[in-house]
Parts: C-alpha cells; structure tokens; sequence
C-alpha cells in the first residue's frame, strides 16, 4: 500500500466522522469582535431567500450553547477579546471556528495596534480563514461548505522564480 | 389575496444555485489580485500604496522577493492603478478559502 492510498483511506475515514459527529448540519454562532459591520451584513443576507443557507442544513443560532460552530468577524478589539473567549469556552466541543473577512483574517485595514488584535488566530484556534472586505455571500458558502467538507480547497500558496 | 398569489407566481424562485452552478462575478467585481511575474519591475509603488500593507519587498541572498499575503487584503484595487507594467491585476475569483494561512501566499522571486 503506497502513502497515496494510507492518506486517501485517512481522508475517508476523517469525513466519515465528521458527517457522524455533525451530521449533516451545521449551527453557526455569529460573533462581532470588533467588525466594521460589513461582515455582519453579508451574514445576514445568506439566510435571505436569495442565498438561503439553510437549504443546506446551515442554521445560524442565537446562543453559543446551541452551536457547532463560531463565524468569528473583526479584528478581535482589546474590549472582545474576553468575550470571545467565553463564548468560545461556553461552545459544546466538537467545534469549529471560522475566521471571516481580512480583519479577522490578520488584522486587516486596523492592522496591528494598541486597541485592535490584529486576527483571531491570535486568540483561539481557526479552522477556516475566508479573506474578503467584505467576502461575498457565495464566499461564504463556499468557506462554510469546505468546512463541512463538500468542497476541496481551490487556493495553494504560489512560489514563481521569474 | 389572488393578486399576491398571482405576484409570486410571476416572481417565481429567485435563489441562486450556487454550489452546484458557478456563481462568475460582475465585471468590475475585485476579487483575488493576480501577479504576472514576468511584468513585475520591483518597483516598489504597489508596497507604498497598499493601506492594509500585505505587499512586500526585501531582498534576500541576492535575490529579490516580493510576497503578497490575501490575508489581510481588502481588494481596494491601488496596486492595480498605480502599477505601471500591468503587473497586478485585481480578477473575478473570490473564492479564497483556505485552512491554512500560508496557502493564502503568492510569493515572487528574482536574482538581481
């Protein structure tokens, strides 16, 4: 048995669990640390009927006790930082968190100052980042269903020698 | 209420479908800046307008190295006005998501 076909039977074996711990849904909780609101906008338009994730079994919630997953917007600002963390403690493992748009990404336009965090890698352990300012609601399904492991990732760091 | 029936039925289903069909964004959509190796001169004016400061320029045993991090990008698209070879150009793609921060990494290299 060559590596390929041990990683490729790890892959399977990794999704099938993960479709058992989660099924097939997904309960998202929204948290604004610090956003510019741009995010939180797009958020709300994926459960219009335009975008609908629901269609998909992705249901955002309105407490932390009740989620899967944390949709973690803004740059992480000095006065959320202890919030984040408790609603990340207060979240029922297995859970996942999404680091979306530039500023959660690393800081973004409010880079890396005295009241900004400059990303929310720097507090809690991201499972996906989804750069965008703001990311398009097809972003952020597409973040979402990679995290849910319908779809592969498209982008690879690019090294070229010119 | 036949008037309000008569409406959604003319409206019909306006959801989109998007992971099943791609989703192609408006032309003057910014999306995922691209870098043609071969233009780029290292001038250096991409690295003095980006307000986010994900562009980058240092040398590095003899060769220069210009990285460009998605990560903190906020697709204003300065670098592709004020390139002067077209070597950035801001695309369509949005479809970024990444579990690492370092696939997120266009790296350029070049012996001075």
């Amino acid at each position: 048995m060559t590596i390929e076909d041990e990683v490729h039977i790890m892959g399977q074996q990794l999704h099938s669990r993960i479709t058992r711990i989660f099924g097939r849904s997904l309960h998202i909780r929204e948290v604004d640390a610090g956003s510019c609101n741009g995010c939180e906008v797009e958020v709300n338009s994926l459960s219009n009927p335009i975008y609908d994730i629901e269609r998909f079994g992705v249901h955002i919630v309105a407490s932390p006790r009740h989620a899967d997953m944390l949709l973690v917007t803004g740059p992480v600002t000095r006065n959320m930082e202890l919030a984040l963390l408790k609603t990340y403690n207060a979240t029922p493992s297995p859970k996942l968190v999404a680091a979306m748009g530039s500023c959660a990404c690393s800081g973004g336009i409010f880079g890396d100052t005295y009241a900004s965090g400059g990303g929310v890698d720097r507090v809690l352990p991201v499972d996906i980042y989804i750069p965008g300012c703001p990311p398009r609601p097809q972003a952020v399904i597409f973040g979402l269903m990679m995290a849910m492991n319908t779809f592969e990732q498209k982008i690879r760091r690019t090294e070229v020698v010119a | 209420m036949l008037k309000i029936l008569e409406m959604t039925l003319k409206t019909g289903i306006q959801t989109t479908k998007y992971p099943q069909e791609p989703d192609i964004a408006p032309l003057d959509f910014r999306g995922k800046p691209e870098i043609f190796p071969d233009s780029c001169t290292f001038c250096g004016n991409c690295v003095a307008v980006c307000p986010s400061n994900v562009i980058r320029i240092k040398e590095d045993n003899g060769e220069m190295v210009l990285v460009l991090s998605y990560c903190g990008c906020i697709f204003c698209g300065r670098c592709d006005e004020v390139c002067s070879g077209g070597a950035i150009k801001l695309t369509q793609e949005y479809e970024m998501a990444s579990r690492t921060k370092d696939d997120l990494y266009c790296i350029i290299r070049r012996k001075v």
